[in-house]
């Protein structure tokens, strides 16, 4: 009898945890990661295509076509920067800084997007490019395959929003990152979109709880939108040293509070 | 149950076991007090780890932790800011970024047993190492199975999978309506056979909608007048047109209707909300599917295209696989290696067929041939019941 009982309880136990399981709100999650998949992947593929045009024109020695391509390729790469740990060693190699390396801009060392800024704005130039072009244009396809198979996890995509927008708030609003091109509110508008968009994604399995969070999180992505479109010139934006001391700082305000509030998603989502 | 058990023991019996636990108690927690005023010092789980950044390595620039949560603290002490982090291979784990030059800021991680990197200061400076020990609690963690969590990375991608073989599936079709309505019979059976293979991919999960089902994929032997059967639809009825009757005379509004339906089908797989049992068991059955009769008795009796059909199935099953074979416990003996044993034979078996490139028709595959692919397809089942089983998501 006593068998009996403990394998129907068992039986039952299976059941009823198979069922709470699958319905278990833990699963609202596949949807939005599968959406930011398809989002990066979109991204790439964009990537691809527009860095091979511009490492085209840096190969041609076309110096003022590299220049107009620079800002608008780099704008895909800024929108995937949230899952940017998810490959740190290409990052590094697409992106990384000279302030990254011993001898600074001189370091044969110093590889990606910002050696061929260096080159074009700085040396006026696109002598020696060549290779660095090749590089990067083999570092971004190695990127896509790499993404296209690899699963991306949930506490990392929903941890990046907060964190990119961290690195923002403490170096990027410096203009460090394109401080040869001054073209860096392209990229601060890749990158606000590209945090929104994970933001966006989960945003309707918070609404419901968190709405005075989900609005003040809204609120200040607007703002971001709004400040950055005054310096919206043609298909791209006005050079960094444009930006209003006013402006800069309602942008640095908007993303501290952005990264602090951005930071309590993964708990707010169960994945801390 | 346990309350129950000891209802039945006579009561006397009870009070020196009770007199008896509570001294085993007294000792018990004056042992673990004891333990605990020894230990404070030597557990590591209290122990800021203090590391050095110097302009050309960390100091030390080779750490050995135990598993869990442990917490770093980093002292730049070059003259640049600098980032620290820990890397699993490409990924970086945790980080700690723009470090200005005298300061310091710590970094929690919650680490699991194996061999890290760490980045130190500038990226030409060399990198150290971090060598992660199990604890016991990291060995239980192993033996466990893993959480529903664990499961939503690998369930984002199927999603992602599903999705773009429906898209895929679309316009494959979209050829073949195009191709059946000119007339033309030689691009419209390599539409066919093109766009049999993203169908095979989703067709695990197009199962659970009969009318879907029912309606893309019938097969002429299961309906009562055979090819002249009104319910003869789909996929299969195009095939016969083409394949059987070497024509595409009468088959525009059929294709027309599978367009509509591939259509239906992507809407759903959009909509989808797969669960963890879609994996391991939806890859199981779909092998055990193949293995318990279709590979034996042939599916496309007009075209004769399993083979390309088989190789799509295996892809399928192979991506399912893939994305749980990581949430395989590390405890659970060489269960991943099999799984990637079973999937390689039958990689291996059906590869076997094709000669320079190209898939040989079915009816050329005898049976005895078919029964050995079968087997292997069944082998290959066995496996992922098993991993079903150790994921517990039967």
């Amino acid at each position: 009898m006593k068998a009996k009982h403990l394998l129907a309880a068992a039986a039952l136990a299976v059941l009823f945890g198979g069922q709470a399981r699958a319905e278990d709100a833990t699963l609202d999650l596949v949807g939005p990661i599968a959406d930011y998949k398809i989002y990066v992947s979109e991204n790439l593929q964009k990537l691809v295509s527009d860095t091979q045009a511009f490492t085209d024109a840096v190969k041609a020695g076309d110096v003022e076509k590299a220049k107009s391509l620079f800002a608008p390729t780099r704008m895909s790469y800024e929108a995937i920067e949230p899952i940017a740990e998810l490959f740190g060693d290409l990052d590094a190699s697409i992106d990384s800084r000279a302030d990254d390396y011993e001898a600074a801009e001189k370091d044969p060392a110093f590889p990606g997007f910002h050696r061929l800024e260096y080159g074009l704005w700085e040396q006026n130039s696109t002598e020696g490019l060549a290779p660095i072009a090749d590089k990067l244009m083999a570092d971004v396809n190695e990127l896509n395959g790499l993404i296209t198979n690899l699963t991306l996890p949930p506490e990392k995509v929903v941890g990046g929003a907060a964190a990119l927008m961290e690195e923002v708030a403490a170096t990027k609003i410096s203009g460090e990152e394109d401080r040869y091109s001054h073209t860096d509110l392209w990229d601060f508008k890749a990158n606000f979109d590209g945090s929104q968009k994970i933001f966006e994604l989960v945003r309707p399995l918070i609404e419901q709880k968190e709405g005075d969070f989900v609005k003040k999180v809204a609120d200040n992505f607007a703002t971001v939108d709004t400040t950055l479109a005054k310096y919206k010139d043609g298909e791209g934006y006005q050079l960094y040293d444009k930006l209003s001391e006013e402006d800069r700082k309602v942008l640095a305000t908007a993303v501290n509070t952005l990264a602090e509030d951005l930071s309590t998603l993964r708990a707010k989502l169960g994945l801390s | 149950m346990s309350v129950e058990g000891k209802g039945t023991a006579a009561p006397g019996r009870i009070v020196p076991f009770a007199v008896a636990g509570t001294a085993l108690l007294a000792v018990a927690s004056g042992a673990l007090f004891y333990y605990a005023t020894i230990s404070r010092k030597a557990d590591p789980a209290q122990e800021v780890i203090k590391v050095e950044v110097g302009a050309k390595a960390c100091n030390p620039n080779d750490l050995t932790v135990p598993a869990g949560r442990r917490t770093f603290e980093i002292h730049n002490a070059s003259d640049r800011p600098v980032e620290w982090e820990i890397l699993d291979g490409i990924m970086v784990l945790e980080e700690r970024e723009n470090i200005v030059p005298g300061f310091r800021q710590t970094l929690t991680a919650n680490l699991k047993p194996g061999a890290y990197e760490i980045t130190c200061g500038l990226l030409s400076n060399p990198r150290g190492k971090l060598t992660v020990t199990a604890t016991a609690a990291s060995d239980a963690a192993a033996q466990a199975g893993p959480d529903l969590k664990a499961f939503i990375g690998p369930l984002s991608e199927y999603k992602v999978f599903l999705v773009m073989q429906g898209s895929a599936l679309e316009s494959a079709t979209r050829k073949l309506v195009d191709a059946v309505k000119a007339g033309d019979l030689e691009t419209a059976r390599a539409a066919y056979g093109a766009a049999r293979l993203p169908y095979r991919q989703v067709a695990a999960v197009v199962g659970r909608w009969s009318d879907l089902a029912n309606a893309v994929d019938p097969v002429a032997a299961y309906l009562e007048k055979r090819e002249q059967d009104p319910a003869f639809t789909g996929f299969h009825r195009i095939e016969y047109g083409l394949f059987g009757q070497n024509s595409t005379e009468g088959l525009g509004p059929v294709a027309d209707k599978l367009l509509a339906d591939v259509g239906e089908l992507k809407t759903r797989l959009r909509a989808l909300k797969p669960v963890p049992e879609d994996l391991p068991e939806g890859a199981a059955k779909l092998a055990r599917l193949l293995a318990d009769g279709k590979i034996e008795s042939g599916e496309s009796a007009y075209a004769q295209s399993d083979l390309p059909e088989l190789d799509a199935s295996l892809a399928a099953i192979g991506k399912m696989a893939g994305l749980v074979k990581p949430l395989i416990p590390a405890g659970s003996e060489n269960l991943a290696g099999d799984l990637d044993g079973r999937l390689a034979a039958v990689r291996q078996a059906l590869d076997a067929f094709r000669k320079d490139g190209a898939w040989p028709a079915y009816d050329k595959v005898d049976a005895a041939q078919r029964k050995a692919l079968a087997d292997n397809f069944r082998a290959l089942a066995d496996t992922l019941d098993k991993v079903s089983q150790r994921l517990s998501v039967e």
